[in-house]
């Protein structure tokens, strides 16, 4: 008998689409392929506020540096800096061989994979800024690089592949 | 009476830290949590390469016990087997010494080396004469006008250091301050106390073998700071330090 006063937003009920409100909302623009965002922002003067920073760790162990990028993202958070962005490099793996020379010619490998993370900043006021970095130095764990640089544009170019075809055929083209 | 020259002395005083060099210890708690976290990553955690291979070659090894063929095993290659490859880098890794994490100076407490404390930051604190007392207090200078009281600081730092320390300065704001008026008897109309701004610099070199000149400097801890300063100026001072 409970089951029956259940009235279900069935199709043929008036109450068809009552939880709908995508229809409420402004139209957005398709988005397109291309992301050629160069933002840069005030640098000199007496408000110093920073442009866009990027914060870099390198490290051969994966987990702590990914565990290390967190803790910086949240610690941005907790302090109300916007971080644009907080991606991760391509990862570089190299060889180690060791040439021993004692009689018979060993080689012993070694394979070390370096990971990279980035945790883009904006709008950091010049008289936090030692703050934040004093905290982040203290708080870096063994074994972790860290760079803290200005964004260029060399830092966006270097996250693109490059594409021969492309190339060539504008190289044809001109 | 607002005179445009103002009655107070500013002084440029640098706090040279040195970053720590190795992690301090873990609490109880946190090593208990480590150990809780790292068996639940291990029972979860799939087999890596070398792990199976190993497992495939104890597996063959049971085979050609039990039963005498071959079953075309390759038996003319010199494989390397992976139990080999684990005694080698077992050899190797007890053959590594790592460096020891309390040193000389830690054990005979000499509070002039750098050596010391190796997990948590140091402070350079030097003897000055103020007035009439010889007080231990971070090196000061006192500013010339038309200089950038950062410029002070370093100055104050190169006066105690000499010019080859190299250390980083990270902002041009300073970190913190303490006033403190003259003795009635020095006290003038002009002269009324001193301030003096605090500064912070990385050390980034890792010894100072050349630069030492005057005596009576100390690297100590944050702790440790209670035994030399006076009351009022480590009230000011511990304000800025991080732990």
């Amino acid at each position: 008998g409970a089951l029956l006063g259940c009235h279900r937003s069935y199709r043929s009920r008036p109450t068809h689409g009552i939880g709908k409100f995508k229809y409420l909302l402004p139209k957005e623009a398709p988005k397109k392929r291309k992301d050629k965002v160069q933002m840069k922002e005030i640098n000199a003067g007496t408000e110093y506020v920073y442009g866009d920073v990027n914060i870099q760790m390198t490290s051969y162990d994966l987990c702590l540096v990914e565990h290390f990028a967190q803790y910086v993202h949240k610690l941005c958070n907790r302090l109300s800096i916007r971080v644009n962005e907080s991606y991760a490099m391509p990862t570089k793996t190299n060889e180690v061989l060791f040439l021993e020379e004692r009689g018979s010619k060993m080689q012993l490998d070694a394979v070390l994979t370096t990971h990279q993370r980035v945790v883009q900043i904006s709008g950091l006021s010049s008289t936090f800024a030692p703050i934040l970095l004093e905290i982040i130095q203290s708080n870096q764990p063994e074994g972790v690089h860290l760079l803290v640089k200005q964004h260029t544009e060399a830092d966006f170019k270097s996250r693109l592949k490059s594409r021969p075809e492309l190339e060539e055929l504008l190289a044809q083209m001109s | 009476s607002a005179a445009a020259r103002r009655p107070w002395k500013l002084f440029g005083a640098m706090c040279l830290l040195r970053l720590p060099r190795i992690t301090q210890p873990l609490e109880k708690e946190e090593e208990e949590m480590a150990a809780l976290m790292g068996q639940i990553e291990l029972e979860k955690s799939h087999y890596s390469d070398h792990e199976i291979r190993k497992l495939e070659e104890e597996e063959r090894l049971k085979r050609r016990k039990e039963s005498l063929y071959d079953e075309d095993e390759a038996p003319g290659k010199t494989v390397v087997m992976a139990q080999d490859l684990e005694d080698k880098w077992e050899q190797k890794f007890l053959q590594f010494k790592a460096a020891p994490r309390i040193t000389d100076a830690d054990k005979s407490n000499d509070r002039t080396s750098l050596n010391r404390k190796l997990d948590s930051n140091l402070m350079l604190l030097v003897k000055q004469k103020i007035g009439t007392q010889e007080l231990w207090l971070l090196p000061q200078v006192e500013w010339q006008p038309g200089e950038t009281l950062r410029s002070t600081a370093e100055r104050a730092m190169a006066t105690v250091l000499g010019d080859h320390i190299q250390a980083k300065v990270l902002g041009n704001a300073p970190y913190g301050i303490y006033k403190y008026k003259f003795p009635r008897a020095i006290r003038t109309e002009d002269n009324m106390g001193a301030k003096v701004f605090f500064f912070k610099a990385f050390l980034q070199s890792k010894d100072l073998s050349q630069a030492e000149l005057k005596a009576d400097y100390l690297w100590v801890t944050k702790k440790e700071l209670g035994d030399y300063l006076k009351l009022e100026y480590l009230k000011k001072v511990n304000r800025f330090l991080l732990d």
